[in-house]
């Protein structure tokens, strides 16, 4: 009786759930990728976290920091220590050092009117988590979607046909050939924009482009193949704890499910004599 | 061992008091596992305290290190996260176990005579508890930290006259600053000790009229209505207990961040407001309570923090407002639909406060700030329905057993 | 019979339950007492590294390591051969200079006085050309070894290395 009056009470709860709209947004969900440190199971790829180190120092930190995190401690993804003092040199550090960005907050502000923020805790901070960022660093135009905005720029209307073709690219809706216009007019103005971005515009230039890295292990360079690497980097540099945390709580939950159970059957034993 | 026990006795009776108090003190059979819900928030204002007080050891309550701080604890201190999370979620899983608490003793009139003062105690408890919540989720001095704080505290504003003095006496200085993050510090630490001696006023009082049951009649007979407390309620606790663990640590362990912001992860930055700030998941029918009140001009802001501190001072006078010769609302089938409606509707009113002030349902046909406005005349409803349903014999309860 | 069996059974599984529960408390204590330990980032401080290539003869520095005050005195001549010459004499805590140091000139203490942890006075302030400890007057020689006073022990020389020439590693590292 119970059980169902709170089923009843959840359903009519969930049923109000799905059709929420926000008035401000402009945003798209970045699709879901296979993270393969997700799940009760997961593991970092080291192979991964290395090449998305290296990308992250050689094309990141020109502008934003990982201030929790040492260059040293990149050793347990496979740098030899020669190569930690090299990378650290490489942004005028040495590998005791944090990994600070060389830009100063002065000049950063001058070139792109904000501060870099620090990319250590990214992506457990924003909404999207990973998908987030791989969105973020996939989310620009690409050669061929840039194409299409060029031609449409070309005269100063925008037709029905440009507008249906321009309507997915943008995320836009291609009855409102207005707000695709206001749309072209900032991107062919400089302004960077992103479709996974919230408001589609933002301060940072398109960071990563096919071929942006040469990577050591000869892992083809491909713009999804480093976004994905970067990201899980910064996995790991937002909790560098989280295989262990994974580890203990297998352990932990054994035990505890192990020692309900036996709870549960002196239970039954003590009242069996109440009654 | 005895003769030790005999010479403590003659001084302080400890043996007495635990025979009488714990393992030979007469429980009602007949509690349902509803009932576990009392120990098991005793054991998480235990983890709380316990958690708390380790992390404090490796916190600075200082503005300018108070986010690194935090993440030095996550990174460097030996299982410091493991500290760290158990500390959070184990907020949620205090207030998911209080509100069971709270309508398990709604649902079978645990709150009526002679409990009134039992139930009093256990409102201020509450409300000591929110306090406390929030005064903790201000520490990491993330984004929604630092906002949340400065919402919450800008409440006071709606004081009249002496308003806008008031909020600059609790910052300490003309917005939440560094001095507001170490008082709340303080305070944070202190709360926990006052509800743990509030609980232990709470079980003094409960062991003085004894626990209520889900029939809601008294004890007719000790010898046949009730078992000794120890080992029949020791072990269905300690069993309770395993359970929570269960739940509990599933979430410490692979989904801890499911109940914190995202933007919590960003430090707290006074220039800039998130676009969309929720208050933590345990306020949420509150926080929609006190926006659902925006049609009163500029009397607003003061009759939204009213109806929301009324909210809780309500359950204040829930025990005179109850009128009818029936406990439990096993027995009271209007009561009962009553009750029902005003869980779904808390839950509701939840979910409004969670999403933003001016969001939209069904395509845009209902705005929700109509169903906050509707949810929260339900939920002062629901404590003018119960009275005119008693007090006015509309009600015909059912026939109550003679014995448990 | 039957109930004897059964009544077994239960205290078995009572006493069972008991043992695995207390085992459990006990592990879920151990991230508490852990905590306490130090933490990464103090442990990544384990070594401190100086340039003694600005050090002259005579002269002496003071560096904090893990907290804690290192003495490095660039002996001359004369003070080798005074601890030399002590090498002999009736020690309290009888130690060789040579084992005391890696280079002849470099002598490296951990400068907490052995009684009860005060640090002493720069070269030259004791009897014997050392150190005097000024809480309590125990006397130090140019070998830091404890020579009059009521200190039991020498001045302890911590685990050190050169890194190069004039580049001294005080620490191991973890």
């Amino acid at each position: 009786m119970k059980f169902l009056k709170i089923a009843q009470v959840a359903i009519l709860a969930a049923a109000f759930i799905p059709q929420i709209a926000f008035s401000a947004g402009g945003a798209v969900k970045p699709p879901a990728q296979e993270w393969g440190f997700k799940g009760a199971f997961g593991k970092f790829d080291n192979a991964a976290v290395k090449r998305g180190a290296q990308i992250a120092i050689e094309v990141c930190m020109a502008c934003h920091s990982f201030k929790y995190i040492q260059f040293d401690s990149l050793k347990q993804f496979g740098y030899t220590e020669a190569e930690i003092v090299a990378l650290a040199e490489s942004q005028g550090r040495t590998k005791k050092d944090k990994m600070i960005s060389a830009m100063d907050d002065v000049s950063a502000q001058e070139s792109f009117g904000i501060i870099p923020p620090d990319l250590s805790l990214m992506t457990k901070a924003r909404k999207g988590y990973e998908d987030f960022v791989y969105g973020i660093l996939t989310g620009y135009l690409s050669e061929s979607e840039t194409g299409v905005v060029d031609a449409a720029l070309e005269d100063e209307k925008i037709s029905k046909a440009e507008a249906l073709e321009l309507a997915p690219i943008l995320h836009a809706d291609a009855t409102k050939i207005e707000h695709i216009k206001m749309t072209l007019d900032r991107i062919s103005n400089g302004d960077n924009f992103n479709k996974y971005f919230p408001g589609q515009f933002f301060a940072m230039p398109m960071p990563l482009s096919d071929g942006a890295v040469e990577y050591a292990d000869g892992t083809e360079s491909s713009l999804k193949q480093m976004s994905h690497d970067v990201t899980t980097f910064m996995a790991w540099t937002a909790e560098p704890t989280l295989i262990e945390r994974k580890t203990l709580g297998f352990k932990v939950l054994l035990y505890l499910v192990f020692f309900t159970i036996l709870l549960y059957a002196v239970k039954r034993r003590i009242w069996a004599k109440a009654h | 061992m005895s003769k030790l026990m005999e010479w403590v006795d003659a001084r302080i009776p400890v043996s007495d008091m635990i025979k009488s108090q714990a393992t030979e003190y007469p429980t009602p059979k007949n509690l349902n596992y509803w009932w576990n819900f009392g120990s098991l928030a005793l054991f998480m204002l235990i983890i709380m305290i316990l958690t708390g007080l380790f992390l404090a050891m490796h916190y600075k309550p200082d503005a300018k290190q108070a986010f690194d701080v935090v993440e030095h604890i996550m990174r460097d201190v030996n299982y410091g996260w493991l500290l760290r999370y158990l500390h959070a979620n184990g907020a949620t899983f205090f207030f998911i176990i209080i509100y069971v608490h709270i309508f398990r003793g709604m649902y079978y009139g645990s709150y009526r005579a002679p409990r009134e003062i039992l139930w009093w105690i256990g409102v201020i408890i509450f409300f000591l508890m929110m306090g406390t919540g929030f005064l903790g989720y201000v520490l990491p001095w993330g984004q929604m930290s630092y906002w949340g704080a400065a919402v919450i505290t800008n409440l006071i504003t709606a004081v009249p006259v002496i308003g806008e003095d008031l909020v600059i006496w609790v910052w300490g200085g003309f917005s939440v600053d560094d001095a507001t993050l170490n008082r709340f510090y303080v305070l944070h630490f202190l709360l926990p000790f006052v509800i743990f001696a509030l609980v232990i006023v709470h079980m003094w009082a409960l062991h003085a009229v004894h626990s209520n049951n889900p029939d809601g009649i008294d004890i007719v007979d000790e010898k046949k209505d009730t078992l000794p407390f120890h080992p029949y309620f020791t072990i269905k606790d300690l069993y309770g207990i395993g359970v929570l663990l269960i739940i509990y640590c599933w979430f410490v362990f692979f989904a801890p961040n499911a109940f914190l912001e995202p933007d919590n992860y960003i430090p707290a930055n006074p220039m800039q407001t998130p676009a969309h700030i929720v208050p933590e998941w345990y306020f949420l029918p509150f926080y929609a309570i006190l926006r659902s009140i925006d049609f009163l001009g500029s009397f607003s802001k003061l009759a939204g923090v009213i109806a929301m501190v009324g909210a809780i001072l309500v359950l204040f006078v829930l025990p005179f407002l109850d009128r009818s010769p029936v406990r439990s609302f096993r027995y009271r089938p209007l009561s009962r639909s009553l009750f029902w409606i005003f869980v779904a509707n808390s839950i509701m009113l939840g979910w409004v406060g969670y999403n933003p002030a001016d969001a939209t349902a069904f395509d845009g046909a209902l705005p929700l700030i109509i169903l906050g406005r509707t949810g929260t005349a339900i939920y002062f409803g629901y404590f003018v329905m119960l009275f005119i349903v008693t007090a006015f014999k509309i009600e015909k309860p059912l026939p109550l057993p003679k014995s448990l | 019979m039957v109930i004897e069996a059964e009544e077994n059974r239960r205290d078995f599984l009572i006493l069972a339950t008991g043992a695995v529960g207390v085992a459990g408390s006990a592990a879920a204590a151990w991230p508490f007492i852990r905590s306490w330990s130090p933490s990464a980032d103090v442990l990544a401080l384990a070594t401190t590294e100086a340039d003694l290539s600005a050090l002259t003869e005579g002269q002496m520095i003071t560096i904090p390591w893990q907290g804690k005050p290192i003495f490095i005195l660039y002996r001359t001549a004369e003070q080798i051969a005074q601890a030399k010459e002590a090498d002999s004499a009736s020690l309290p805590d009888p130690e060789q200079d040579k084992d005391r140091v890696h280079k002849e000139q470099y002598l490296v203490l951990l400068a907490l006085c052995t009684h009860l942890g005060c640090v002493p006075q720069p070269i030259g302030t004791g009897d014997f050309g050392g150190f005097l400890c000024p809480c309590h007057g125990s006397h130090y020689d140019t070998s830091g070894r404890i020579r009059k006073g009521p200190a039991p022990k020498n001045l302890p020389v911590p685990y050190y290395t050169f890194k190069d020439d004039h580049t001294i590693v005080i620490g191991k590292p973890v």
